[in-house]
């Protein structure tokens, strides 16, 4: 046993480590599907202190140093959804009533998963010096990225039930589905996110592309309109396929189910959301989760290379 | 064509802490820094097969325990892609690499992992990205702050830092593990005097314990001082290996040579060769 050497070296030897003692490493790197699953399940089992560690770093650097902490995440979709609320009542004359509320149920969410994608987007690259210094599973910072984005969606359900209390009679106990609904979201964001950060490593600008394809999926997904009205656009009806694709977009499933349990609808109080369409949009997104990161454990054996 | 998985074994039950087979590390320079869709699909289009660029080839070597390895040449012959290998981060193109036991590298001394967190939180932070156990990182904490010297700037956010805090405090974490392979990349030129002596007593200290060291630097006298072999890489090829001071030399003449040969070239392109560049 080797000890520290008097003054100078006040360490005491290591007594453990989580790496594997033995490594064999070459060329032949290609492993089938089912093995780069196994991995990154592995990685994240064997990383969960990091990934949370990572998540308590973002919380805190974006609650501290700034004027209102922690109070932004709730002042924020609350400040979005006025500025709505005020452009959209000089263009459409008359909206769904409650219409704050209505568009309140989708701004929630949206925030959410297009602060995921922009913060996943950047967070391989971000780490560009500890990756070309330290071998650890990259998977765990998409992941974390995404799993601090649940954080902020919790303050977010706080400027929730403060706008309930204005809208006190559309109260109703099926807000306790939210949860539910937002599981089937994470697991779709987390797929997207994989993706996304993988490519920002081969492909720098992707994070432009993100931001544009991320505004334009919101204005095409029913958030500050019906899924119903947008049905009955004369484009969509001339052609079925754009209404089913408008139907099938997950965010339309996500939006509508929210808006259900929260507002309900325009002529009816909440209700229960459409468990069917969510279960079919669990199943997908776990179904594009293992293909992401499938292609996210392909590539990362490159990302020390490229970045 | 069958995927090897698993290659005939590099000698079994050898001492060995390291065996590299015909290393070879491709750098396929499509997708170098800062690609951008555009330059990419241009290039799909315009070319077919991409440039490629071998910053390592034919590399074979055998680290013994005990062994203490330096590794030299110059500034971009594939010295830090060798050690990057080894250390797990960079999966080789060709050949294979076999590492028996726990390895650490101090690849150039980072600046700390989060500015914005504080000099505890970073330690935490550093552990887990290391993979060290949370108990055993929360045991280290206190000396790791002892020895990086801070006081109460431990709890203070390290973009405050002067960049001899931050060096420190990079350094503490990363020596704070005692591997059995230990590779170190010109960890020796951070800090001020006082800390370089503290951090040299350090790394010998490390060097003595771990059962074997591969070193890259350019401090020559540290390489025939205390390492018992040596390697001269240069364009990716390993030269030469060998007894440290022999391999020292040879560099030492490749060097001049090169020195020579670019004072020609500038003399013929017609500048001044005294004004010529590099040592």
């Amino acid at each position: 046993m080797r000890g520290p050497i008097g003054e100078v070296v006040p360490f005491r030897p290591m007594s453990a480590t989580s790496e594997i003692p033995a490594a064999y490493r070459n060329a032949a790197g290609d492993r089938g599907p089912i093995r780069l699953i196994g991995e990154g399940i592995s990685d994240i089992r064997s990383r969960r202190r990091l990934v949370r560690y990572l998540v308590q770093a973002d919380i805190r650097k974006r609650g501290a140093d700034t004027l209102l902490g922690n109070i932004w995440w709730v002042l924020d979709p609350l400040l979005q959804m006025v500025v709505y609320v005020v452009f959209l009542s000089i263009v459409v004359r008359n909206g769904p009533p409650d219409y704050p509320l209505f568009i309140f149920s989708a701004i929630l969410p949206w925030k959410w998963f297009s602060a995921s994608i922009t913060d996943a987007t950047a967070s391989i690259v971000r780490q560009e010096q500890l990756i070309k210094q330290i071998q650890f599973p990259k998977i765990v910072l998409p992941l974390a990225a995404t799993t601090a984005g649940v954080v902020s969606f919790a303050f977010g359900t706080v400027a929730l039930g403060i706008l309930m209390i204005f809208f006190s009679d559309r109260i109703s106990p099926y807000l306790l589905f939210i949860p539910v609904i937002a599981a089937v979201q994470y697991v779709f964001t987390l797929a997207c996110a994989f993706l996304v950060a993988a490519g920002n490593v081969f492909f720098r600008d992707l994070g432009n592309v993100v931001g544009h394809v991320l505004r334009l999926w919101w204005f095409m997904s029913p958030g500050l309109y019906s899924l119903a009205s947008l049905e009955q656009t004369g484009l969509m009806q001339r052609n079925p396929a754009l209404a089913t694709l408008a139907k099938a977009n997950p965010f339309a499933i996500l939006f509508e189910a929210y808006r259900m349990v929260i507002y309900g609808t325009p002529d009816g109080p909440p209700g229960p959301p459409n468990l069917a369409s969510l279960a079919v949009l669990l199943v997908a997104s776990t179904g594009l989760l293992a293909l992401t990161t499938i292609i996210f454990k392909r590539l990362e054996p490159n990302f020390a290379k490229v970045i | 064509m069958a995927i090897l998985r698993r290659p005939p074994k590099i000698d079994t039950g050898a001492t060995h802490a390291i065996g590299a087979t015909d290393l070879g590390v491709r750098y396929d320079l499509r997708f170098t820094r800062k690609t951008t869709i555009r330059g990419s699909l241009g290039q799909m289009v315009g070319r077919g097969r991409a440039d490629q660029f071998w910053a390592l080839r034919h590399v074979d070597l055998r680290v013994q325990r005990g062994e203490s390895l330096a590794v030299i040449g110059p500034n971009g012959a594939g010295k830090s892609t060798l050690l990057q290998v080894l250390a797990g981060i960079i999966r080789p193109s060709e050949g294979a690499v076999e590492i028996r036991g726990h390895v650490s590298g101090l690849l150039t001394l980072g600046a700390g992992f989060d500015r914005e967190l504080t000099g505890r939180d970073n330690i935490l932070l550093g552990g887990a990205f290391l993979g060290l156990d949370d108990a055993v990182t929360r045991e280290l904490l206190p000396s790791i702050i002892e020895y990086a010297e801070l006081g109460d700037f431990i709890d203070v956010p390290l973009r405050t830092y002067s960049s001899g805090m931050r060096a420190r405090l990079g350094f503490a974490i990363a020596t704070s593990v005692e591997p059995d392979i230990l590779l170190l990349d010109e960890v020796l030129a951070t800090g001020d005097a006082n800390f370089r002596a503290k951090s040299k007593a350090r790394v010998i200290e490390i060097v003595g314990a771990a059962k074997a060291v591969v070193l890259v630097t350019h401090d020559m006298n540290w390489v025939t001082e205390y390492c018992n072999r040596a390697i001269l890489i240069e364009r990716g090829l390993m030269v030469m290996e060998g007894e440290p001071a022999e391999v020292v030399e040879l560099h030492r003449v490749h060097t001049e040579e090169a020195r020579a040969r670019a004072a020609e070239a500038a003399t013929a392109a017609g500048v001044d060769p005294r004004i010529v560049p590099g040592r």
